[in-house]
């Protein structure tokens, strides 16, 4: 970014581009540390999951061999990687808008089942042109996933509801209804498997199998529409007024108050937002992965989503390095489960660690004061 | 509509009601506890997990279900102080952690049983027992009475003593005193000698406990096994119970006890031809109307309250020439 402005500067030498250098020279400094710390987060994580599956008598070694070249050694697999990625990211970022807002918002759960309710229902039953076929259940997807968080955005913007308990009992009401639609109303009549019917041809993301020649099961174009949702994001956090309010309204709510800044509509749009990505993912789930709608097709997605934008610091680019870090991890422990005597569950320990281990802020310092006094001996 | 009557006002579901909301019941106490020390307590299902799994495994091989129902309480106990370390030494946040504490439960558990037993479903091989239910001689003959309490699991009873005995240790005892200063303004309880930490490690613990219990229940005492993932999102329901209650121990009891109902209801329900899954959404949604009204009101009352304490003359009598 700083490529064309930087020679020019240099050579005016203004104290005020020093400064700047010596920010963009502090900021580099602080993301290389952030993702030393996320990486080794993680080996932290995989090492005590390693240590649990040796202390109960498992094949260790080559658990952790499935686990960390599983996922490359045929391309399904990897294409398998790619889709897990591209859901994971979406709900990465759907949770980090808010998170940025100080907001925490649990909600995408059933901001998911609404995004892949809107789109199937649009891909199964209307007729569109071409490219439309593909945008407009999207578009329809986004809205219904913000509406739906708009929901606790307004209840917590305006009434101080806690948003915790709302986005709960919101996800508790939507997963009911979505089961009830699906087994009584939408689950198709010539099939006894309680499913939809498959979404039209026109309107299932394009396979990246068809693209490349190589099979790559259910990776779609979806991971370059998730890159650039990911895009957009970094630019509305970093470059709109939006989203300085979003960042403001997160760091220091008092001086977005007494800065004028509206801090209840900003709250309200990092829960729309937040949920319009949410239903972004579950069209990806339903157009892309599924190719319709089953029973508990988001189980539990939601909650890794909160992984992933912990894992990366809710910054857009950490986020999607993250859930492709995550969802490696995820396949490699299908393959594990598979070759293995060891259980896919090991990385769910290994999930929870990472939450814990990013979450406990005091943690690294102690950690540095442990190692100071052992220095000082 | 007069099957449905039928069925709700028959003794049998009056019984099964109270059958349902043991564990919420359990874990919404424990949650309030929490609560008012200050530290949501968002790793109740977590607890409740632990608790299940470990009360079954240990009631199957020491073949003692008081056994497995203390070691499942203490399980429960563990989680929540493990709650308390992360975030009241490590600084993390308590939401957060809480999520993490629920992924670990759900990790290990399933983990621990597959390791142990092979199988990834649960602990059904194991026969593990059940906690027993209580007969009332007496009550036992008095028509209607006595088919919804006697027979009821010795859970449902502890879950029908814990919400007086939380109500007596929040409002009677020293301790609960201590609590509830500790919750509504720590820096206080400081200045007043109160150790603050300590106070909400008491209260994690107890509030573990509770939740134990109520996971004990599941896999004690609803069915006599452990199924992987088995409270299926009960702990965060009772949080919400919690918040429906309005941070009272009878108003969480009661609001433990509608969604017991509810789902009581649902289930029965379900015989009938009319979408279960309906049924059992009103109470969420319930809940969620509840908590905007709820909001609604504390926010007007704010809003219209006096500026300044009573006693002291209002700000516009002073500030008039």
């Amino acid at each position: 970014m700083t490529s064309i402005l930087e020679p020019d500067a240099e050579r005016q030498g203004r104290p005020e581009t020093q400064g700047r250098r010596e920010f963009l020279a502090t900021r580099r400094r602080t993301a290389l540390v952030e993702l030393t710390m996320t990486v080794l987060t993680v080996a932290v994580a995989v090492l005590i999951a390693f240590l649990v599956v040796l202390a109960t008598g498992k094949d260790a070694t080559g658990a952790l061999n499935a686990l960390l070249t599983g996922p490359l050694e045929r391309t399904p697999r990897i294409g398998r990687w790619l889709a897990d990625a591209t859901t994971l990211a979406l709900l990465g970022l759907s949770v980090a808008i808010p998170f940025r807002a100080r907001q925490i918002s649990l909600g995408a759960e059933g901001q998911v089942y609404a995004g892949a309710l809107a789109s199937a229902l649009v891909a199964i039953h209307l007729h569109l042109p071409p490219v439309a076929a593909v945008l407009v259940p999207l578009a329809v997807a986004a809205l219904a996933g913000g509406a739906l968080g708009a929901v606790p955005g307004v209840m917590k913007a305006r009434l101080g509801a806690n948003e915790i308990v709302a986005t709960l009992m919101l996800n508790a009401v939507v997963v009911r209804v979505f089961d009830y639609l699906l087994t009584d109303h939408i689950k198709a009549p010539d099939s006894s498997a309680v499913q939809s019917a498959p979404v039209r041809p026109d309107s299932a993301l394009p396979l990246l199998s068809d693209f490349f020649g190589v099979p790559l099961d259910q990776a779609n174009i979806g991971l370059f529409g998730m890159l650039a949702v990911a895009a957009a994001v970094w630019f509305l956090l970093a470059r709109t007024p939006l989203g300085y309010r979003i960042r403001i309204t997160g760091s220091n709510p008092d001086f977005a108050r007494y800065g004028g800044l509206d801090v209840p509509r900003t709250i309200e749009w990092s829960f729309v937002i937040g949920g319009a990505l949410a239903g972004l993912a579950g069209a990806h789930l339903a157009l892309g992965v599924y190719g319709g709608l089953q029973p508990d097709m988001a189980g539990g997605l939601a909650f890794e989503g909160i992984v992933v934008a912990l894992l990366g610091r809710n910054n857009p680019v950490g986020v999607v390095a993250a859930a492709l870090l995550y969802s490696y991890l995820r396949v490699g422990g299908d393959v594990m489960e598979q070759q293995t005597d060891v259980g896919s569950e090991a990385v769910t320990i290994i999930q929870a660690v990472i939450v814990l281990l990013v979450t406990a802020r005091a943690l690294p310092e102690l950690v540095k004061r442990y190692l100071a006094r052992r220095e000082a001996r | 509509m007069g099957q449905v009557l039928d069925v709700v006002l028959s003794t049998g579901f009056l019984a099964a009601i109270l059958g349902v909301s043991t564990p919420y019941v359990l874990a919404a106490l424990g949650g309030l506890l929490a609560e008012r020390a200050g530290v949501p307590n968002i790793a109740l299902e977590g607890s409740m997990l632990t608790a299940a799994c470990t009360g079954a495994l240990v009631a199957g091989y020491s073949g003692s279900v008081w056994a497995g129902a203390a070691c499942g309480i203490a399980g429960g106990a563990l989680l929540a102080l493990l709650l308390g370390v992360l975030h009241l030494y490590l600084g993390a946040d308590a939401i957060i952690a809480g999520i993490g504490l629920n992924l670990l439960a759900a990790g290990a558990t399933a983990y621990t049983v597959y390791a142990l037993l092979g199988d990834k479903g649960g602990t059904s091989r194991l026969h593990s027992g059940a906690l027993p239910s209580v007969r009332l001689p007496l009550i036992e003959d008095v028509p209607g009475l006595g088919a919804v309490l006697s027979g009821q699991n010795v859970l449902t009873w502890a879950a029908l003593a814990a919400a007086p005995a939380v109500a007596w240790l929040l409002y009677r005892a020293r301790f609960g005193f201590h609590l509830r200063a500790v919750g509504e303004h720590p820096e206080a309880a400081r200045s007043v000698g109160i150790h603050v930490h300590r106070v909400q490690f008491r209260a994690l613990a107890l509030s573990g406990a509770l939740a134990g219990a109520a996971g004990v229940f599941l896999s004690m005492g609803a069915v006599s096994f452990f199924v992987t993932g088995m409270t299926a999102g009960r702990g965060y329901i009772a949080l919400a119970a919690v918040f429906l209650g309005a941070l009272r121990p009878w108003g969480v009891f009661l609001a433990a006890l509608g969604f017991g109902t509810a789902e009581a209801l649902a289930v029965q329900l379900g015989n009938l031809d009319i979408p279960s899954q309906l049924v059992s959404a009103i109470p969420y949604a319930f809940t969620l109307v509840a908590l905007a009204f709820f909001a609604w009101r504390r926010r007007r009352a704010s809003r219209t309250a006096p500026a300044s304490p009573p006693g002291l003359p209002s700000p516009h009598l002073t500030e008039t020439p």
